[in-house]
């Protein structure tokens, strides 16, 4: 198969969620508060991509040597499906629950902590999504690198956001952070190959 | 969106449905016969006329899918998934504390009081809202029957306490037992209403069954479920959730859109099945029947 069609396929497999609630929102299907739904899994596949992400690295360390899609191109995919859910995200926030009033939602961003976690979580994806390209990584070079570090703390607020908004039960947040903690500790060490 | 009103009409009319089928049992006289003779299951009431707002009901499906039931579960889905957890047999509800009679109560002496269907609606603290017909009496009825004392100033109600069998009670997500409370002349109120029912049909154990408390003009969490003792005490009781947390909880909880939540605007609220917000009404609607009982109070203190 050549690898733009494999690519399309992975492509299409990481939109899955999202074209499942585009097709349950054609279908009047998403339950008692629609808009909680849209909001709720929109965020939760963001940090799902983003913490996939950051799993490419020792996942390769540890397992496979040779991909079907080389690893950069799969953890491009993957970053690239965190922003475009972190998007959906926003624009739900936005239009159902700011009712697509600017000034509302500058004042929700500018009064509520983990409202402004979160439009920073988003706001530093922006430049990463840019520069995910080929020629942007050659034009820049070492500092490509240094750029998409950003991934950690990006992760890190994304998961602080979700955390600052439960109401009492912190289990899948502490859940998030302990999953991000064990991929930055595996950063730490030269892990061993085991197959 | 054509589609999502249809929707929205049917339970509407399903409920003037079932309204006209009790017409047509009130007017073949069986609503006068005495309580035996329906099923024991069956609830036995007469719709409020005082208490029917010209709202859209919100449509059943969703009222009994969605809810916050911590001891069943946190997520919305959880309460209904895990209902049976809930044991609901023999229930008791013991009222002690400052009051002449402390009794205990069981559900048949509860259901002797006569009970009527109350369309209310109903703002939850995390900015959704639902407009349903409850069945009940008010809360005062049961109060006076233990004479409480002039030293009755607060009312407390603790719900059920079941580790072995409530799944949320297996972590300490809120301090166990759910506590709630009111002052005494809220808990009279002739709006505070002790639910037995939901939408024609005794309360199901989401919902809070056997037996649960509203309080329409207070966000949703102040309406403690599967209630098991109430107590007349002298001092303000502390809830589970001012327990946890203070600084967003406060004793009075009254649905005020000028008064924020920490993290989130009360400006606007979220009816259930609409993708749209709707502007939230001062003590949810019922300003003009609760507003004096905080004259003079500042709201944003006592929040």
């Amino acid at each position: 198969m050549p690898l733009a069609a494999k690519l399309f396929i992975f492509s299409l497999v990481c939109a899955l969620p999202g074209i499942d609630l585009g097709w349950k929102l054609l279908q009047d299907n998403l339950g008692a508060n629609p808009v909680e739904t849209l909001e709720h899994t929109t965020g939760d596949w963001t940090i799902y991509f983003l913490l996939l992400t950051l799993s490419i690295s020792p996942v390769q360390q540890l397992f496979v040597p040779k991909w079907p899609i080389p690893m950069h191109l799969i953890r491009r995919i993957l970053g690239l499906s965190a922003f475009v859910y972190a998007l959906l995200h926003l624009a739900v926030y936005f239009i159902f629950d700011m009712g697509l009033d600017i000034d509302a939602a500058v004042e929700d961003i500018a009064t509520r902590p983990f409202i402004m976690i979160g439009m920073t979580a988003l706001t530093l994806l922006i430049p990463l999504a840019i520069t995910s390209t080929q020629g942007w990584q050659k034009r820049l070079k070492r500092r490509w690198q240094q750029l998409h570090k950003l991934i950690y703390p990006i992760t890190f607020l994304g998961i602080l956001h979700y955390a600052l908004l439960v109401k009492a039960d912190l289990f899948m947040p502490l859940l998030y952070l302990l999953l991000f903690g064990i991929l930055m500790l595996l950063r730490q060490f030269k892990l061993p190959r085991l197959r | 969106m054509s589609h999502l009103k249809e929707s929205d009409i049917t339970p509407q009319e399903w409920f003037l449905n079932r309204r006209q089928l009790l017409r047509t049992i009130g007017a073949a006289g069986l609503l006068s016969t005495p309580l035996n003779a329906f099923a024991d299951s069956s609830l036995r009431f007469q719709p409020n006329p005082q208490y029917r707002p010209d709202l859209k009901l919100t449509d059943a499906e969703h009222a009994l899918h969605y809810n916050n039931f911590y001891e069943l579960g946190t997520d919305k889905s959880d309460p209904y998934r895990n209902a049976d957890r809930l044991i609901t047999d023999n229930w008791q509800v013991r009222i002690e504390g400052e009051c002449a009679k402390p009794q205990t109560f069981d559900m048949d002496d509860l259901l002797a009081i006569e009970q009527e269907e109350r369309i209310y609606r109903f703002r939850c603290v995390e900015g959704w809202s639902m407009v349903v017909p409850w069945i009940g009496f008010p809360l005062s009825k049961l109060l006076n029957k233990v004479e409480p004392t002039s030293k009755a100033k607060y009312v407390e109600f603790i719900s059920i306490l079941d580790r072995k069998n409530l799944p949320g009670q297996r972590f300490n997500i809120l301090d166990w037992p759910y506590r709630e409370g009111l002052r005494i002349d809220e808990a009279m109120h002739p709006l505070t209403l002790m639910a037995t029912g939901l939408y024609g049909e005794a309360l199901q154990n989401q919902s809070g069954a056997p037996l649960r408390l509203i309080v329409p003009w207070k966000y949703g969490f102040k309406s403690s479920k599967s209630i098991v003792t109430i107590r007349l005490v002298e001092k303000q009781p502390i809830s589970s959730w001012m327990q946890a947390t203070p600084s967003e909880y406060g004793f009075y909880s009254n649905v005020n859109p000028q008064v924020p939540h920490r993290r989130w605007s009360q400006a606007k609220e979220r009816p259930l099945g609409s993708f749209f917000k709707k502007k939230t009404l001062m003590f949810n609607g019922y300003a003009d029947e609760v507003a004096s009982l905080y004259s003079g109070m500042d709201l944003r203190r006592y929040f």
